[in-house]
């Protein structure tokens, strides 16, 4: 065991603290930038922000009701509805107890849906990106473990995303959980009415409140992890490294999974701009490309179809959106050109192209 | 709604029809039916688990004892053996069409493209059913049609609903449609949920020597009725709901309302009273002038 006593002791554990919560706030980012999008097409989609909302009110109502369950607090009412959600515990506890049950609120949000995905992933990947690497006990040893940890897990993942094979009904169904858990990582709350804003700095508030509240919790939560690590050295299996690394995959899982739910809003914000049954033909575009893109690979086959057949699918639908949205047409355009307009007899009048709903 | 059809100073508020996504319940057995005749399209045809099927009579017997349990499953759920009868008839086609076939070994192709095709068809008679639904709110009562071939219709007057029951599912929280059953004071709109437990026991090895059996039961008055007779699934829902509470909320007499026709009444027997005084005053004014003058 390389690296002075001082090292080990007091700043080794802390680089997976550390790294865990650095990615945890890119993950909050990438929270912000969807609730971002989802405001921007909120004026037409109300089913879809509504529909994003549930999902996130029930992942954090699920989290306050296993709060409550961890800490044998029980469950009295359990109350769900697409904009709020609400558990009462049988037994109103204090102390540490409350405590847990509060931070199993206000942080599981942000790691049950990946680990839901994680679960999956467990019978859809290698085994082998799943493995833990670890060198040594040291701040920097575990730091540069963590990252390797990271690096493969990541590297399995986002390979099979890339070779992700959509006529393959599992993957379909692994494909369209990521979607939806990706919209509801953390309820957005833009609704029918104007509730209480839910952002960023709103969750960063909660915790801080946690924190500060009750300081010597967190001093407790961080004397738990130094124990922990320091039984990992002991028997010699970085268990700790195991658990840290654990949380951050499923930081990049939920920060894939709102890569994608942006690129889907991206979409439907380009698609919002073509005029009229017009905007379904970038969707429609999408299964029909790629099942195309598969029967002329079966019958010419090519290495990493799966992937190209993919690529030609983003790129249609892409180029659908380009094309479509260039060629807008003006609601006011009238039915007859303007030079016949201006020929146009007294008593005579231009009907409208469209017929605006009364 | 033709206009013979409406009454002296009727008014039509809405004409609703139910939302496309109410009738999920039965669109599910459909989407089922597509879903797992992909899978076992897939499983038989490109799966790695291929070489496991090349039996044909395997490939439908595990098509249709998924379906069967499927079946008794969400019909037990549900209380509603139509779900399984529906499966059922389904695995029956098959198998009587696979029987038909003379060649065999293209069942793996012809499971699945029958599943699509009775789900296809499902779906048709499912929208067929929704849209012959028609909901006619007046200023004056509620107007209930529906029915593919027998044609069904219920009048409903604002001042007979007694209660008014409205749900909206997760769907319809999502989608903003919900179903609303006024309930008349003849009770019509509510139903009943059965549910009985029994347990038998058994002493004795070879013969039956003793047998006894416990039973219970429970039923409970729930709003039910049948979707012709109450707004299914109607979009936008709090809207309609709105408009139904007011027009009965407008034409029930509050406990108010009545003590004041009670005090009005009270006002006009008392205004009466003063009229019949004054007018026998008149009279015996005017009978004393005659008196006086003769």
């Amino acid at each position: 065991m390389d690296g002075s006593p001082l090292d080990i002791i007091i700043f080794a554990p802390l680089a997976l603290i550390f790294g865990v919560i650095l990615f945890w706030f890119i993950q909050l980012l990438f929270i912000e930038s969807q609730k971002y999008f989802l405001s921007l097409i909120s004026h037409n989609h109300d089913a879809l922000i509504r529909f994003s909302n549930f999902i996130g009110v029930l992942f954090q109502t699920i989290c306050h009701a296993l709060g409550y369950t961890v800490t044998k607090s029980g469950i009295s009412s359990f109350f769900i509805s697409v904009n709020y959600g609400k558990v009462s515990p049988k037994k109103v506890r204090k102390g540490v107890l409350e405590w847990t049950s509060n931070a199993f609120l206000f942080i599981g949000p942000f790691f049950i849906p990946g680990l839901l995905i994680l679960i999956c992933l467990l019978f859809l990947i290698n085994s082998d990106y799943f493995l833990i690497y670890y060198s040594g006990y040291t701040f920097s040893d575990n730091f540069i473990s963590f990252g390797i940890n990271l690096y493969n897990f990541s590297s399995g993942f986002l390979s099979f995303l890339s070779t992700i094979d959509l006529l393959h009904p599992v993957h379909l169904g692994f494909l369209l959980l990521l979607i939806i858990m990706g919209m509801g990582i953390r309820p957005s709350f833009i609704g029918e009415k104007n509730q209480e804003k839910v952002d960023m700095i709103y969750d960063l508030k909660n915790i801080r409140y946690n924190i500060l509240h009750k300081p010597v919790y967190i001093f407790l939560l961080i004397l738990i992890s130094y124990v922990f690590f320091y039984i990992s050295i002991l028997i010699d299996n970085n268990l700790y490294m195991a658990f840290f690394s654990i949380l951050g995959w499923l930081s990049i899982i939920s920060i894939v999974s709102l890569i994608i739910t942006h690129l889907i809003l991206l979409l439907i914000k380009f698609t919002d701009n073509i005029e009229g049954i017009k905007k379904l033909l970038p969707y429609i575009s999408i299964p029909v490309s790629y099942v195309l893109c598969r029967l002329v690979f079966f019958y010419y086959p090519i290495p990493y179809l799966n992937s190209i057949s993919l690529l030609l699918t983003i790129f249609t639908a892409s180029l659908l959106v380009i094309l479509l949205s260039k060629k807008k047409t003006n609601k006011f355009k009238t039915k007859i050109d303007m030079d016949s307009l201006l020929k146009l007899g007294k008593g005579q009048r231009d009907e409208p192209k469209r017929i605006i709903r009364k | 709604m033709n206009q013979n059809e409406l009454l002296e100073n009727e008014q039509i508020e809405k004409i609703l029809s139910p939302h496309p996504l109410s009738f999920m319940g039965l669109q599910s057995l459909c989407i089922f039916l597509i879903t797992w005749g992909v899978i076992i399209g897939w499983l038989v045809n490109f799966s790695e688990f291929k070489d496991y099927f090349l039996n044909p009579w395997l490939i439908i017997s595990l098509w249709g004892i998924i379906l069967m349990v499927v079946g008794v499953i969400a019909s037990l759920l549900t209380i509603r053996w139509r779900i399984f009868f529906f499966y059922f008839g389904v695995f029956i086609g098959g198998l009587l069409t696979t029987l038909l076939l003379e060649n065999s070994e293209s069942i793996g192709v012809f499971i699945p493209f029958y599943s699509v095709s009775i789900s296809i068809i499902g779906f048709l008679i499912v929208e067929l059913y929704r849209r012959s639904h028609k909901y006619i709110i007046s200023n004056q009562r509620i107007i209930f049609k529906g029915g593919v071939i027998t044609k069904q219709e219920r009048t409903l007057r604002y001042d007979k609903i007694t209660d008014i029951n409205s749900k909206q599912g997760i769907l319809g929280q999502i989608f903003s449609f919900g179903t609303i059953i006024p309930i008349s004071q003849s009770g019509f709109g509510l139903g009943i949920d059965k549910s009985s437990a029994a347990a038998g026991v058994q002493v004795g090895e070879k013969k039956v020597k003793f047998l006894g059996l416990f039973g219970g039961g429970k039923e409970l008055q729930t709003p039910r009725t049948r979707s012709y007779y109450e707004l299914h699934g109607v979009f936008p829902y709090k809207e309609i709901k709105k408009i139904v509470e007011n027009q009965v909320q407008g034409s029930v007499i509050t406990n108010y309302q009545q003590e004041q026709v009670a005090f009005q009444k009270e006002q006009v027997d008392i205004q009466k009273q003063m009229r019949d005084l004054l007018k026998k005053q008149n009279k015996q004014n005017d009978n004393s002038e005659i008196d006086e003058k003769i």
